[in-house]
């Protein structure tokens, strides 16, 4: 019973990790319909301005989001003006390998400046450990899981109350109507890029602390957080999180009752059933995939 | 296609430029060149380079020494990035540059791929630092070893256990619950398949065995498992970031084993100990090519080579691989300067005569080429983090300190 | 007519003997042979190397694109299969079998491995198929770590190094050179081959247009796992290649996510879907990373890779089209076949040809019966007890206002849609009635149908398009090359044939659709508003077209809106309000019923009915 309470409360704290990673990755999937291969490493990004920036200033992580959010949803601007945006009617082939080319070329950057070295953010406290019965959970980590509730639970809020929100779903849903009813589609997706990076810059800031951060470290979570997108639906910010927990859990147990180097063919055999089965997720509504006009 | 034409004509003429200019900045003594085989870019690049470091420290002192033959040696370097490159760059240095022989190439799977070529060229290849048993284990004639193996590490690990750690704790070694973990590379399961052998050797208690992808992110069930099946003494063999990782996660959920013994990568380097905190990784062993923290008096030299070191690259060694590297490779360039010629029999039959003893190389390990071409003295070293400093505790004739057990 | 047109005709303007000695053909062969002439020149090993490996990714690419490309199934798990070959080589060698024999066991069980794989993920498009050919292989190289016991694990695989032609292994390079370039010339020749077979059209067009596809009763899954068979195939004989060559493999190089990338770059780079982009890509860019590498790669980590990110970023935005595109408009096909669009007076205006007309045969037998069809969408019941019959060479029109449920209805009688309940019934050429259930059935019994919004295949020319159609009834090329031109030329299509789809004008494309499907030589046809924003010049010859069809024999369901056709056309009319039947009969009837005009037509139609 311990152990099943452990091994719980261990697929939870990651699947909120997880879902904080997804978040800004399926907001971007569902209203620019971009898969961004590059995610993973704005993430790394964030992580690394989030070491420098507290090894340089002396400041508490957390305080490092001052910084890290603006500049990543400038960055997430950018990107989204002069390099997807002038690709909007292209085929997909071209948009994937847009952002794959970003993801290679912010890798191979990071490696010119700082090499491969590893960079380990002080933890400042976040790694104390709480007792929770059988399981231990760190400080660090519960915030992690508060704040993707707020986190959803704010975007929720954004597109639902706010004009710009609504203005965002309008966009997602469709284009051309969008369009017509004098809404700027290209700054709706410029914001909306924008926002899911400053939202993995939320993510780089809480897991900084926790992990450490090289050139390669946007790649062991992206795969990931692809999974729990396309579970969730295209674009569903409540569906990426409940999905993220799922596949929380799934790693948690598959970790211990499978092994560690089995549990990734359990997540991604269940992201294959997924896609294969419900392509439209396991909360979104059916998505006509043939188009019969 | 006149594109195509001119670059590859680009590419020819620029390669023979850097070869011609090359040769003409170095002095007018003669030369011998000799290839360096390393992953000098991508993921491998931090420590291939550390490596690399080691063989240009022997060289410079080769070649401060009158260089071997009464030739300088002059180091081209090739960048092992992946496996097709590793080819590519060993037929270059081959082919283009007329290497004598190649030394290289801390990654095994570099290694192995590109010793392939070379015994097919007929160019001797020195490795210095690569730890998969099939190196040497191909039945190939002109690639000789120099450093201690997984082989070597799984020996040193399981005896400093059965013969030290044991009678500290007061325990005996049957009954000991052991659990081997080791990120799931060859490096990692060669080790672990070998730990599996000697244990079984020494009648030791295996209850758990679980390897996984270096790139872990949370390795929460394996802590759980190991709690789960009691285990008193792990067997870690992984690189930096998983070291850390379970170190920090296993202080974390309060698992703490009797014993932990790591496999060389992350546990012999500061940056470890940093990120998990000196306090945490008080206690933790560590089996390794030789470190710093060691008794000069077995590893003659090893202060002058630090010394070099840092008047060279400004810092500190960043592990012991430069150690090894430079070890082998000084005593190889040695052998070589006492033999006649560079035809790759007359390397051969040099390195062959080569028989350095125990405690007088800097790593301490004495060198005799013997079966399979391996060195069939090479040793690792047991060591423990004791008060932020990583001590050598094992063998007894190398040691800077006792073993220290908790509790 | 556009930019591109104009570029063409000033090209062959400025036609020189230099430019037609600088074409295709013979730069294909200039780059062919030096392939092999230069390294035997150079005589070095290292240059022999970058040959070796320019053939290897010049053939994995070229593989690729028959999926990737042709297909337009944009496959990142490549890898998978130069894996399965290499294994497959490596494994047996140490049993003692040739890789010129386990290449073709390999190239079995990988074309094996790409149709399980590929079967059910070929409904995913775009991005979802990209994932979830990654997360298969991701799946594999954790079954290669796993399965220590078949793939020696971690540890990887090793050969002996038995020198010879029948363990594939050298100590000189010029044999493994010949190997791959054989390798690679037999991967372009097959590309080549599929590109202008039957097969490629299919492949085509199925990327353009899936739906059209199905319509022209293409199996669009089959056609696509053949092309994914083939190219998994033909990738894990090159895989087989490069583990002798290398001598040794393991996981971590055999299903790696870079490497699969790598391969689909040097499609990109070169020309997506072009028989010989892949391989300029391949030449274009090794190189290039070579010297990167020379001189950058060791003296800063990551240099090199950070070229190359930013190297594909620039070909995405500025080259999308690949290095192909360049060739296309600076040299002449050898064929020099272009059209030059200026010659037409307008282009707006596609004038319908003479043709002989044939007396109208008389209304016939019941050849289509849809009875009782229901149809809900979730809450919405699109269609409600829907039963009409058609008879041979009757034209029957369907109006009704938008969103009545006609589109649906003519979905379901085409086999795009299944009914709820109810049955559809065609009449086959030997007289009996049968109940087909997809598209492609639809087609064989001969139905054929048009689509509300055009869909030509934006791609492929207009000859290519009405081919597409021909092939259903013909399996050579040449065949149905020939009846798409008289085709063409029936519906006034011939000044167009080498023009791509994407630039014919609105009245253009709607005819070429009726085209295509008339290729199919269909005995009922669906039209679906073919009518709809068309000038009036235009109008008024697509009604005479349909008349021509008709009087050859043809049965004719159209959804119309513009009355004046439906007028003109129809012998009978059903009114769809709803999803229901409102009303039926003769036009004229029909347009005075009372109900049908209050509810349903308005004014409008008692102008039409009063011309």
């Amino acid at each position: 019973m311990d152990l099943l309470f452990s091994l719980v409360i261990n697929g939870l704290m990651l699947g909120s990790l997880y879902a904080m990673v997804s978040v800004g990755l399926t907001l971007i999937f569902g209203i620019t319909k971009v898969i961004n291969f590059a995610h993973g490493e704005f993430m790394m990004i964030g992580m690394m301005l989030t070491y420098i920036i507290t090894t340089y200033l002396g400041i508490h992580p957390y305080l490092t989001l001052v910084f890290v959010v603006p500049l990543l949803f400038l960055l997430g601007i950018v990107v989204q003006k002069y390099l997807i945006e002038p690709l909007k009617d292209s085929d997909e082939h071209i948009q994937i390998f847009a952002t794959v080319g970003l993801s290679i070329a912010m890798i191979n950057l990071v490696l010119m400046l700082a090499g491969s070295n590893n960079f380990n953010t002080p933890s400042s406290g976040l790694r104390e450990t709480l007792g929770l019965g059988a399981a231990t959970v760190l400080t660090g980590q519960v915030v992690i899981m508060l704040c993707s509730i707020f986190m959803v639970g704010g975007l929720h809020l954004f597109l639902t109350k706010t004009q710009m929100g609504r203005a965002i779903r309008a966009t997602a849903q469709n284009r051309n109507a969008a369009q017509l009813m004098g809404i700027n589609v290209s700054r709706i997706n410029m914001v909306t890029f924008g926002i899911g990076i400053a939202c993995v810059g939320i993510a780089a800031v809480l897991l900084s602390p926790l992990y450490p951060v090289n050139a390669q470290t946007g790649q062991s979570f992206v795969l990931i957080a692809f999974v729990i997108v396309v579970m969730g639906g295209l674009g569903s910010i409540a569906g990426a999180f409940y999905a993220a927990l799922i596949i929380g859990l799934v790693d948690a147990f598959a970790g211990f009752y499978l092994g560690s180097s089995l549990k990734d063919v359990a997540v991604f055999g269940i992201f294959l059933l997924v896609l294969i089965f419900r392509p439209s997720g396991l909360f979104g509504n059916a998505r006509k995939l043939a188009h019969v006009s | 296609m006149k594109y195509n034409h001119k670059l590859r004509r680009t590419a020819i003429s620029s390669v023979i430029a850097t070869v011609v200019l090359g040769s003409i900045s170095t002095s007018a003594m003669a030369e011998v060149k000799f290839g360096a085989l390393y992953p000098l870019s991508g993921g491998l690049a931090l420590l291939g380079e550390e490596s690399y470091r080691g063989l240009e420290l022997a060289v410079d002192q080769i070649n401060e020494n009158g260089g071997v033959q009464g030739e300088t040696v002059v180091l081209e370097t090739g960048d092992a990035v992946d496996n097709n490159q590793a080819i590519g760059e060993a037929r270059r240095l081959i082919s283009q540059e007329d290497v004598k022989a190649i030394f290289g190439t801390y990654s095994s799977s570099r290694s192995i791929a590109a010793s392939q070529v070379a015994e097919m060229s007929k160019v001797p290849y020195f490795e210095l630092g690569a730890v998969a048993d099939d190196v040497t284990e191909r039945g190939l004639s002109y690639v000789f070893r120099t450093n201690p193996t997984a082989y070597h590490m799984a020996e040193t690990i399981i005896d400093m256990l059965v013969n030290s750690i044991a009678s500290e704790l007061e325990v005996d070694p049957a009954e000991l619950r052991i659990g081997i973990i080791h990120e799931d590379s060859n490096y990692g399961s060669s080790v672990a398949k070998h730990q599996r052998t000697f244990a079984e050797q020494e009648g030791l208690n295996i209850v758990m065995e679980e390897h996984y992808p270096a790139s872990i992110v949370d390795m929460s069930s394996i802590i759980l498992s190991l709690k789960n099946e009691e285990v008193d003494v792990v067997l870690q063999t992984s690189y930096q970031d998983d070291s850390v990782l379970f170190l920090r996660q296993a202080n974390e959920r309060d698992y703490q084993p009797k014993a932990i013994i790591g496999g060389g990568g992350g546990y012999s380097m500061t940056p470890t100990a940093e990120a998990v905190g000196h306090d945490v990784i008080d206690g933790v062993f560590d089996v390794d090519f030789t470190q710093y923290n060691v008794n000069p008096d077995f590893a003659p030299g090893i202060e002058d080579f630090q010394a070099a070191y840092e008047e060279k690259y400004e810092e500190a060694p960043r592990s012991g691989h430069s150690l090894i590297n430079y070890a082998g490779a000084l005593e190889l360039l040695r052998a070589i300067d006492a033999g006649n010629g560079f035809s790759a029999d007359e390397i051969k039959k040099a390195v062959l005569a080569m028989d350095v003893p125990d405690g007088e190389t800097a790593a301490g390990m004495g060198i005799k080429i013997g079966e399979n071409n391996q060195n069939e003295r090479a040793s690792m070293m047991g060591m423990q983090w004791q008060d932020g400093e990583l001590v050598t505790v094992y063998p007894e004739e190398a040691s800077v300190a006792d073993i220290r057990t908790h509790q | 007519m556009n930019n591109k047109t104009a570029s063409l005709t000033s090209v062959r303007g400025t036609g020189s003997v230099i430019q037609q000695l600088l074409n295709k053909k013979v730069l294909l062969f200039v780059t062919l042979a030096s392939l092999i002439v230069i390294p035997i020149m150079v005589g070095d090993d290292y240059i022999y190397h970058i040959f070796i490996t320019i053939c290897l990714f010049a053939g994995l690419s070229t593989a690729w694109n028959i999926v990737g490309g042709y297909a337009g199934q944009l496959s990142l798990g490549h890898a998978i299969y130069y894996g399965i070959g290499a294994y497959t080589g490596m494994l047996m060698l140490n049993a003692g079998v040739s890789p010129w024999i386990s290449m073709f066991v390999g190239a079995v069980l990988a074309a094996g491995v790409a149709v399980a794989i590929s079967y059910p993920c070929f409904k995913l498009h775009g991005p979802f198929y990209a994932l979830a050919s990654i997360a298969f292989l991701e799946v594999f190289h954790v079954i290669s770590l796993n399965w220590v016991g078949l793939t020696g694990g971690a540890n990887g695989v090793m050969v002996p190094l038995e020198l010879g032609w029948s363990t594939m292994v050298f100590s000189e390079r010029l044999p493994s050179l010949v190997i791959v370039f054989g390798l690679m010339s037999l991967v372009l020749a097959v590309s080549w081959a599929i590109r202008r077979s039957k097969l490629g059209f299919q492949l085509v067009a199925t990327r353009e247009r899936e739906s059209a596809a199905r319509g022209a009763a293409i199996r669009t899954v089959h056609v696509r796992l053949y092309a994914a068979a083939i190219s998994a195939g033909l990738t894990a004989m090159l895989g087989t290649f490069h583990g002798s060559y290398l001598t040794y493999i393991e996981p971590e190089s055999a299903f790696n996510l870079t490497f699969s990338i790598q391969i689909v770059l040097f499609a990109l780079v070169g020309g997506l879907g072009t028989v010989f982009g892949p391989l300029y890509g391949t030449i274009l860019l090794v190189p290039i990373t070579e010297l990167a590498r020379g001189w950058l790669g060791s003296s800063a980590i990551g240099l090199h890779g950070f070229v190359y990110g930013v190297v594909l970023i620039l070909v995405v935005l500025f080259m999308p089209d690949g290095i192909m595109s360049i060739f296309q408009r600076y040299l002449p096909t050898s064929k020099g076949r272009h059209v030059d669009a200026r010659d037409e007076k307008s282009t707006h205006h596609v004038p319908l040809n003479d043709v002989k007309k044939s007396e109208r045969a008389p209304v016939g037998e019941v050849v289509l019966k849809v009875q009782h069809l229901d149809k809900h969408f979730g809450g919405l019941h699109v269609t409600n007890d829907v039963s009409f019959n058609l008879h041979k060479g009757e034209v029957l029109g369907i109006i009704g206002p938008n969103g009545a449920g006609k589109t649906t209805v003519f979905n379901m009688i085409s086999g795009f849609l299944s009914a709820d309940s109810g049955s559809v019934e065609v009449l086959d050429e030997n007289g009996h009635f049968i109940s087909p259930k997809t598209p492609g059935a639809f087609a064989r019994s001969g139905v054929g149908r048009t689509f509300q919004i055009v869909q030509p295949f934006a791609a492929m020319t207009v000859e290519e398009n009405i081919m597409v159609g021909a092939f259903y009834r013909f399996r050579s090329v040449e065949e149905s090359r020939k009846v798409a031109r008289e085709i063409a030329y029936e519906l006034g299509l011939s000044r167009f044939l080498d023009e791509e789809a994407r630039n014919l004008p609105i009245g253009g494309l709607k005819r070429l659709e009726v085209a295509r499907v008339m290729a199919m030589r269909p005995r009922i046809l669906l039209l679906d508003e073919v009518m709809a924003g068309i000038n009036p010049a235009d109008l008024r010859e697509a009604i005479e077209l349909i008349k021509i069809i008709r009087d050859s024999g043809i049965s004719i369901i159209a959804i119309e809106h513009v009355m004046q056709a439906v007028m003109e056309l129809s012998d009978r009319v059903i009114v769809i309000s709803s999803g229901e039947i409102l009303a039926q009969g003769e036009p004229e009837e029909v347009v005075k019923n009372e109900a049908v005009i209050e509810a349903y037509l308005g004014k409008e139609v008692t102008d039409a009915s009063t011309e």
